[in-house]
């Protein structure tokens, strides 16, 4: 037990000047990244009145959209992560973002108070979200403890069952809007951004974002267990459920723009933790800018590549499969070798 | 002399037919390190559960400091009692400092953020344990000792006046268990704290303690300094096993040792 160099620890301890610091860097690289994604693109744009120009206009709405889903992906599931102490944990792997999805075409089908989409959209999304956290949490629940195995499986068997009410869903949609269906489903974003449902999600995933924040300490002491967590101060079964509601949120609002989009919120925490240590202030504040980053520069990626393909657009859910898959296969061999060494 | 920590006529049972608590008083006041002693199942830990809030016990009352603690809320009870567990663990790969910090919880303000005079606190609690050269290293990279002095340094970051401790040595060697048991007698007399150990070891507890409870069959058996609960006849009826006491080398109360069975 002499000195041996420690996991590589550059950010110190989260204090308010320090993390103000971080939040101001990672939100001007973000807006940075912003606004230079909204002048990429195939379709070329007026130089010089940038911002009147409609295909300005629409890229920035779907760059905003697709940030607003990244960060409310990613912070679900850092929040989800450090509730059950399991770096597995993921929005889209345990079936809550397909419970989302379930909501959000049920809502669409339902189609009767068209002028509500708005909120209509994210409400549906949220019950389904919620559904999903709570069939999963109960099914993998032994003994008042989660197994990150057995939730796992739980969310394998909540997806199967989910992707069947989509189908169901998809049988039954009007043929004049299958193919939005299908891309939906896959994870894309609309052309056209409604700017309402942009507002009311947008709003809702700097809320989610806002309350997991101020949970982060708590999360952490929930790190050294249950009992030490209480002894502490944390009310852990209040805070358990708050941050199954706060993520079931952050996550139906992602899903009402974007669709179920997968491992966003399983990669950004792993990445933002890997950078800064495990300390949930900076994981939760940090995570949010993340996935806004990831999503804007997929979506980019996506509608640039995607004509050289033949396929016009891309939908951004296929590339962070493609992304993700690997990224979570390599998580699993590592506990894997973490357990047997 | 006002005690920290009181418990009048504790009870506590999973099954009404099956009590494990059947009305318990115990004091401790500040400046006082009390090992809280007795065979398996006899109730030791389900009494320190109880002492802790972690446990609702089924009749009687804990007062801390006076007020009933029942009573007080979450954040109230977290500046006033801090508890070590058996086994040091942390889901993530927090440093030590970052663990340590963690005790400053029930102290800061809506946001949760540290400021300089918690990491000051911070500083001094690392200092008083020992564990400052420990602070960049993760509890995986740490003995057991020195992860348990880690722990201990969390707790007193808490500002508490009382310290529960379960099985704080149990899995130490016999120089960390000597480090961890000076530590605590420091804490105890310095700080000044009330506290309490639960430990299976007589004579480790013997060696530290100012007084030792004994706890059987949910009550308590025996409580006093270490040569006035060392009895064979006393010993003998809780654990149901013959001993004898032999002079310690040195100085301090006798050692027990237990005649096996031929």
């Amino acid at each position: 037990m002499d000195s041996a160099p420690s996991s590589a620890r550059t950010a110190g301890l989260p204090t308010a000047g320090r993390l103000a610091v971080e939040a101001l860097a990672a939100a001007a690289l973000t807006a940075a990244l912003f606004a230079l994604c909204t002048r990429v693109g195939p379709l070329s744009i007026d130089g010089g009145r940038w911002w009147s120009d409609p295909v300005w206009m629409l890229r920035a709405m779907r760059l905003a959209a697709a940030a607003a889903a990244g960060a409310g992906l990613a912070v679900a599931g850092a929040a989800i992560q450090g509730l059950l102490r399991n770096p597995l944990g993921d929005p889209y792997v345990l079936g809550i973002a397909s419970g989302a999805g379930v909501g959000v075409r049920a809502g669409l089908a339902l189609g009767a108070w068209a002028g509500w989409i708005a909120w209509r959209t994210p409400a549906f999304a949220f019950v389904g979200a919620l559904v999903a956290a709570a069939s999963v949490h109960a099914v993998a629940r032994r003994r008042g403890r989660v197994d990150p195995f057995s939730l796992i499986l739980a969310g394998v068997i909540v997806n199967i069952l989910n992707g069947a009410l989509i189908m169901a869903l998809y049988l039954a949609t009007d043929p004049l809007r299958v193919d939005e269906f299908a891309r939906w489903a896959m994870g894309e974003l609309p052309e056209a951004v409604d700017p309402s449902l942009l507002a009311v999600c947008g709003g809702l995933v700097l809320g989610a974002w806002a309350a997991a924040f101020r949970r982060a300490g708590a999360l952490n002491a929930l790190g050294l267990g249950d009992d030490v967590a209480r002894s502490l101060g944390v009310p852990v079964g209040a805070l358990r459920v708050e941050i199954f509601v706060g993520s079931a949120l952050a996550t139906a609002a992602a899903v009402a723009l974007a669709g179920p989009v997968s491992f966003v919120g399983l990669m950004v925490p792993h990445v933002v933790r890997l950078a800064t240590g495990p300390d949930h202030r900076r994981v939760l504040l940090l995570s949010g800018f993340g996935g806004a980053v990831l999503m804007i520069a997929a979506e980019t990626l996506c509608r640039g590549i995607g004509p050289h393909l033949g396929a016009g657009r891309l939908p951004v859910g296929l590339l962070t499969a493609l992304l993700g898959a690997p990224f979570f296969i390599a998580l699993l061999r590592r506990r894997f070798a973490e357990e047997d060494a | 002399m006002n005690a920290a920590i009181s418990a009048r006529g504790l009870a506590f049972a999973y099954r009404p037919a099956e009590p494990v608590l059947r009305g318990v008083d115990l004091d401790a006041r500040a400046g006082e390190l009390v090992c809280i002693l007795g065979p398996n199942g006899g109730g030791k830990t389900t009494l320190l559960r109880c002492l802790l809030g972690l446990a609702a016990p089924s009749g009687g009352t804990v007062t801390i400091d006076g007020r009933p603690l029942a009573g007080l809320r979450a954040r109230e009870r977290a500046r006033r009692l801090a508890y070590v567990p058996q086994t040091p663990g942390s889901a993530f790969a927090f440093s030590a400092r970052e663990i340590v910090l963690m005790g400053r919880l029930s102290h800061l303000g809506a946001l949760g953020l540290a400021g300089a005079q918690d990491l000051e606190i911070v500083r001094a609690a690392m200092e008083m344990t020992g564990t400052e050269a420990l602070a960049g290293r993760t509890l995986d990279e740490l003995s057991g000792g020195e992860a348990q002095r880690v722990m201990i340094a969390r707790a007193l970051a808490q500002q508490p006046t009382i310290l529960l401790l379960d099985e704080p040595t149990s899995h130490l060697d016999l120089r960390q268990q000597g480090s961890v048991t000076s530590m605590l007698r420091r804490v105890a007399h310095d700080w000044p704290m009330a506290v309490l150990c639960v430990s299976h070891d007589l004579n480790v507890a013997a060696a530290f303690a100012d007084r030792l409870v004994l706890v059987a069959g949910g009550r308590i058996a025996a409580d006093g300094p270490p040569a006035d609960v060392l009895r064979p006849d006393l010993l003998r009826e809780v654990y149901g096993i013959d001993v004898d006491l032999v002079p310690r080398p040195g100085s301090g109360p006798p050692l027990v040792v237990a005649r096996v069975p031929a």
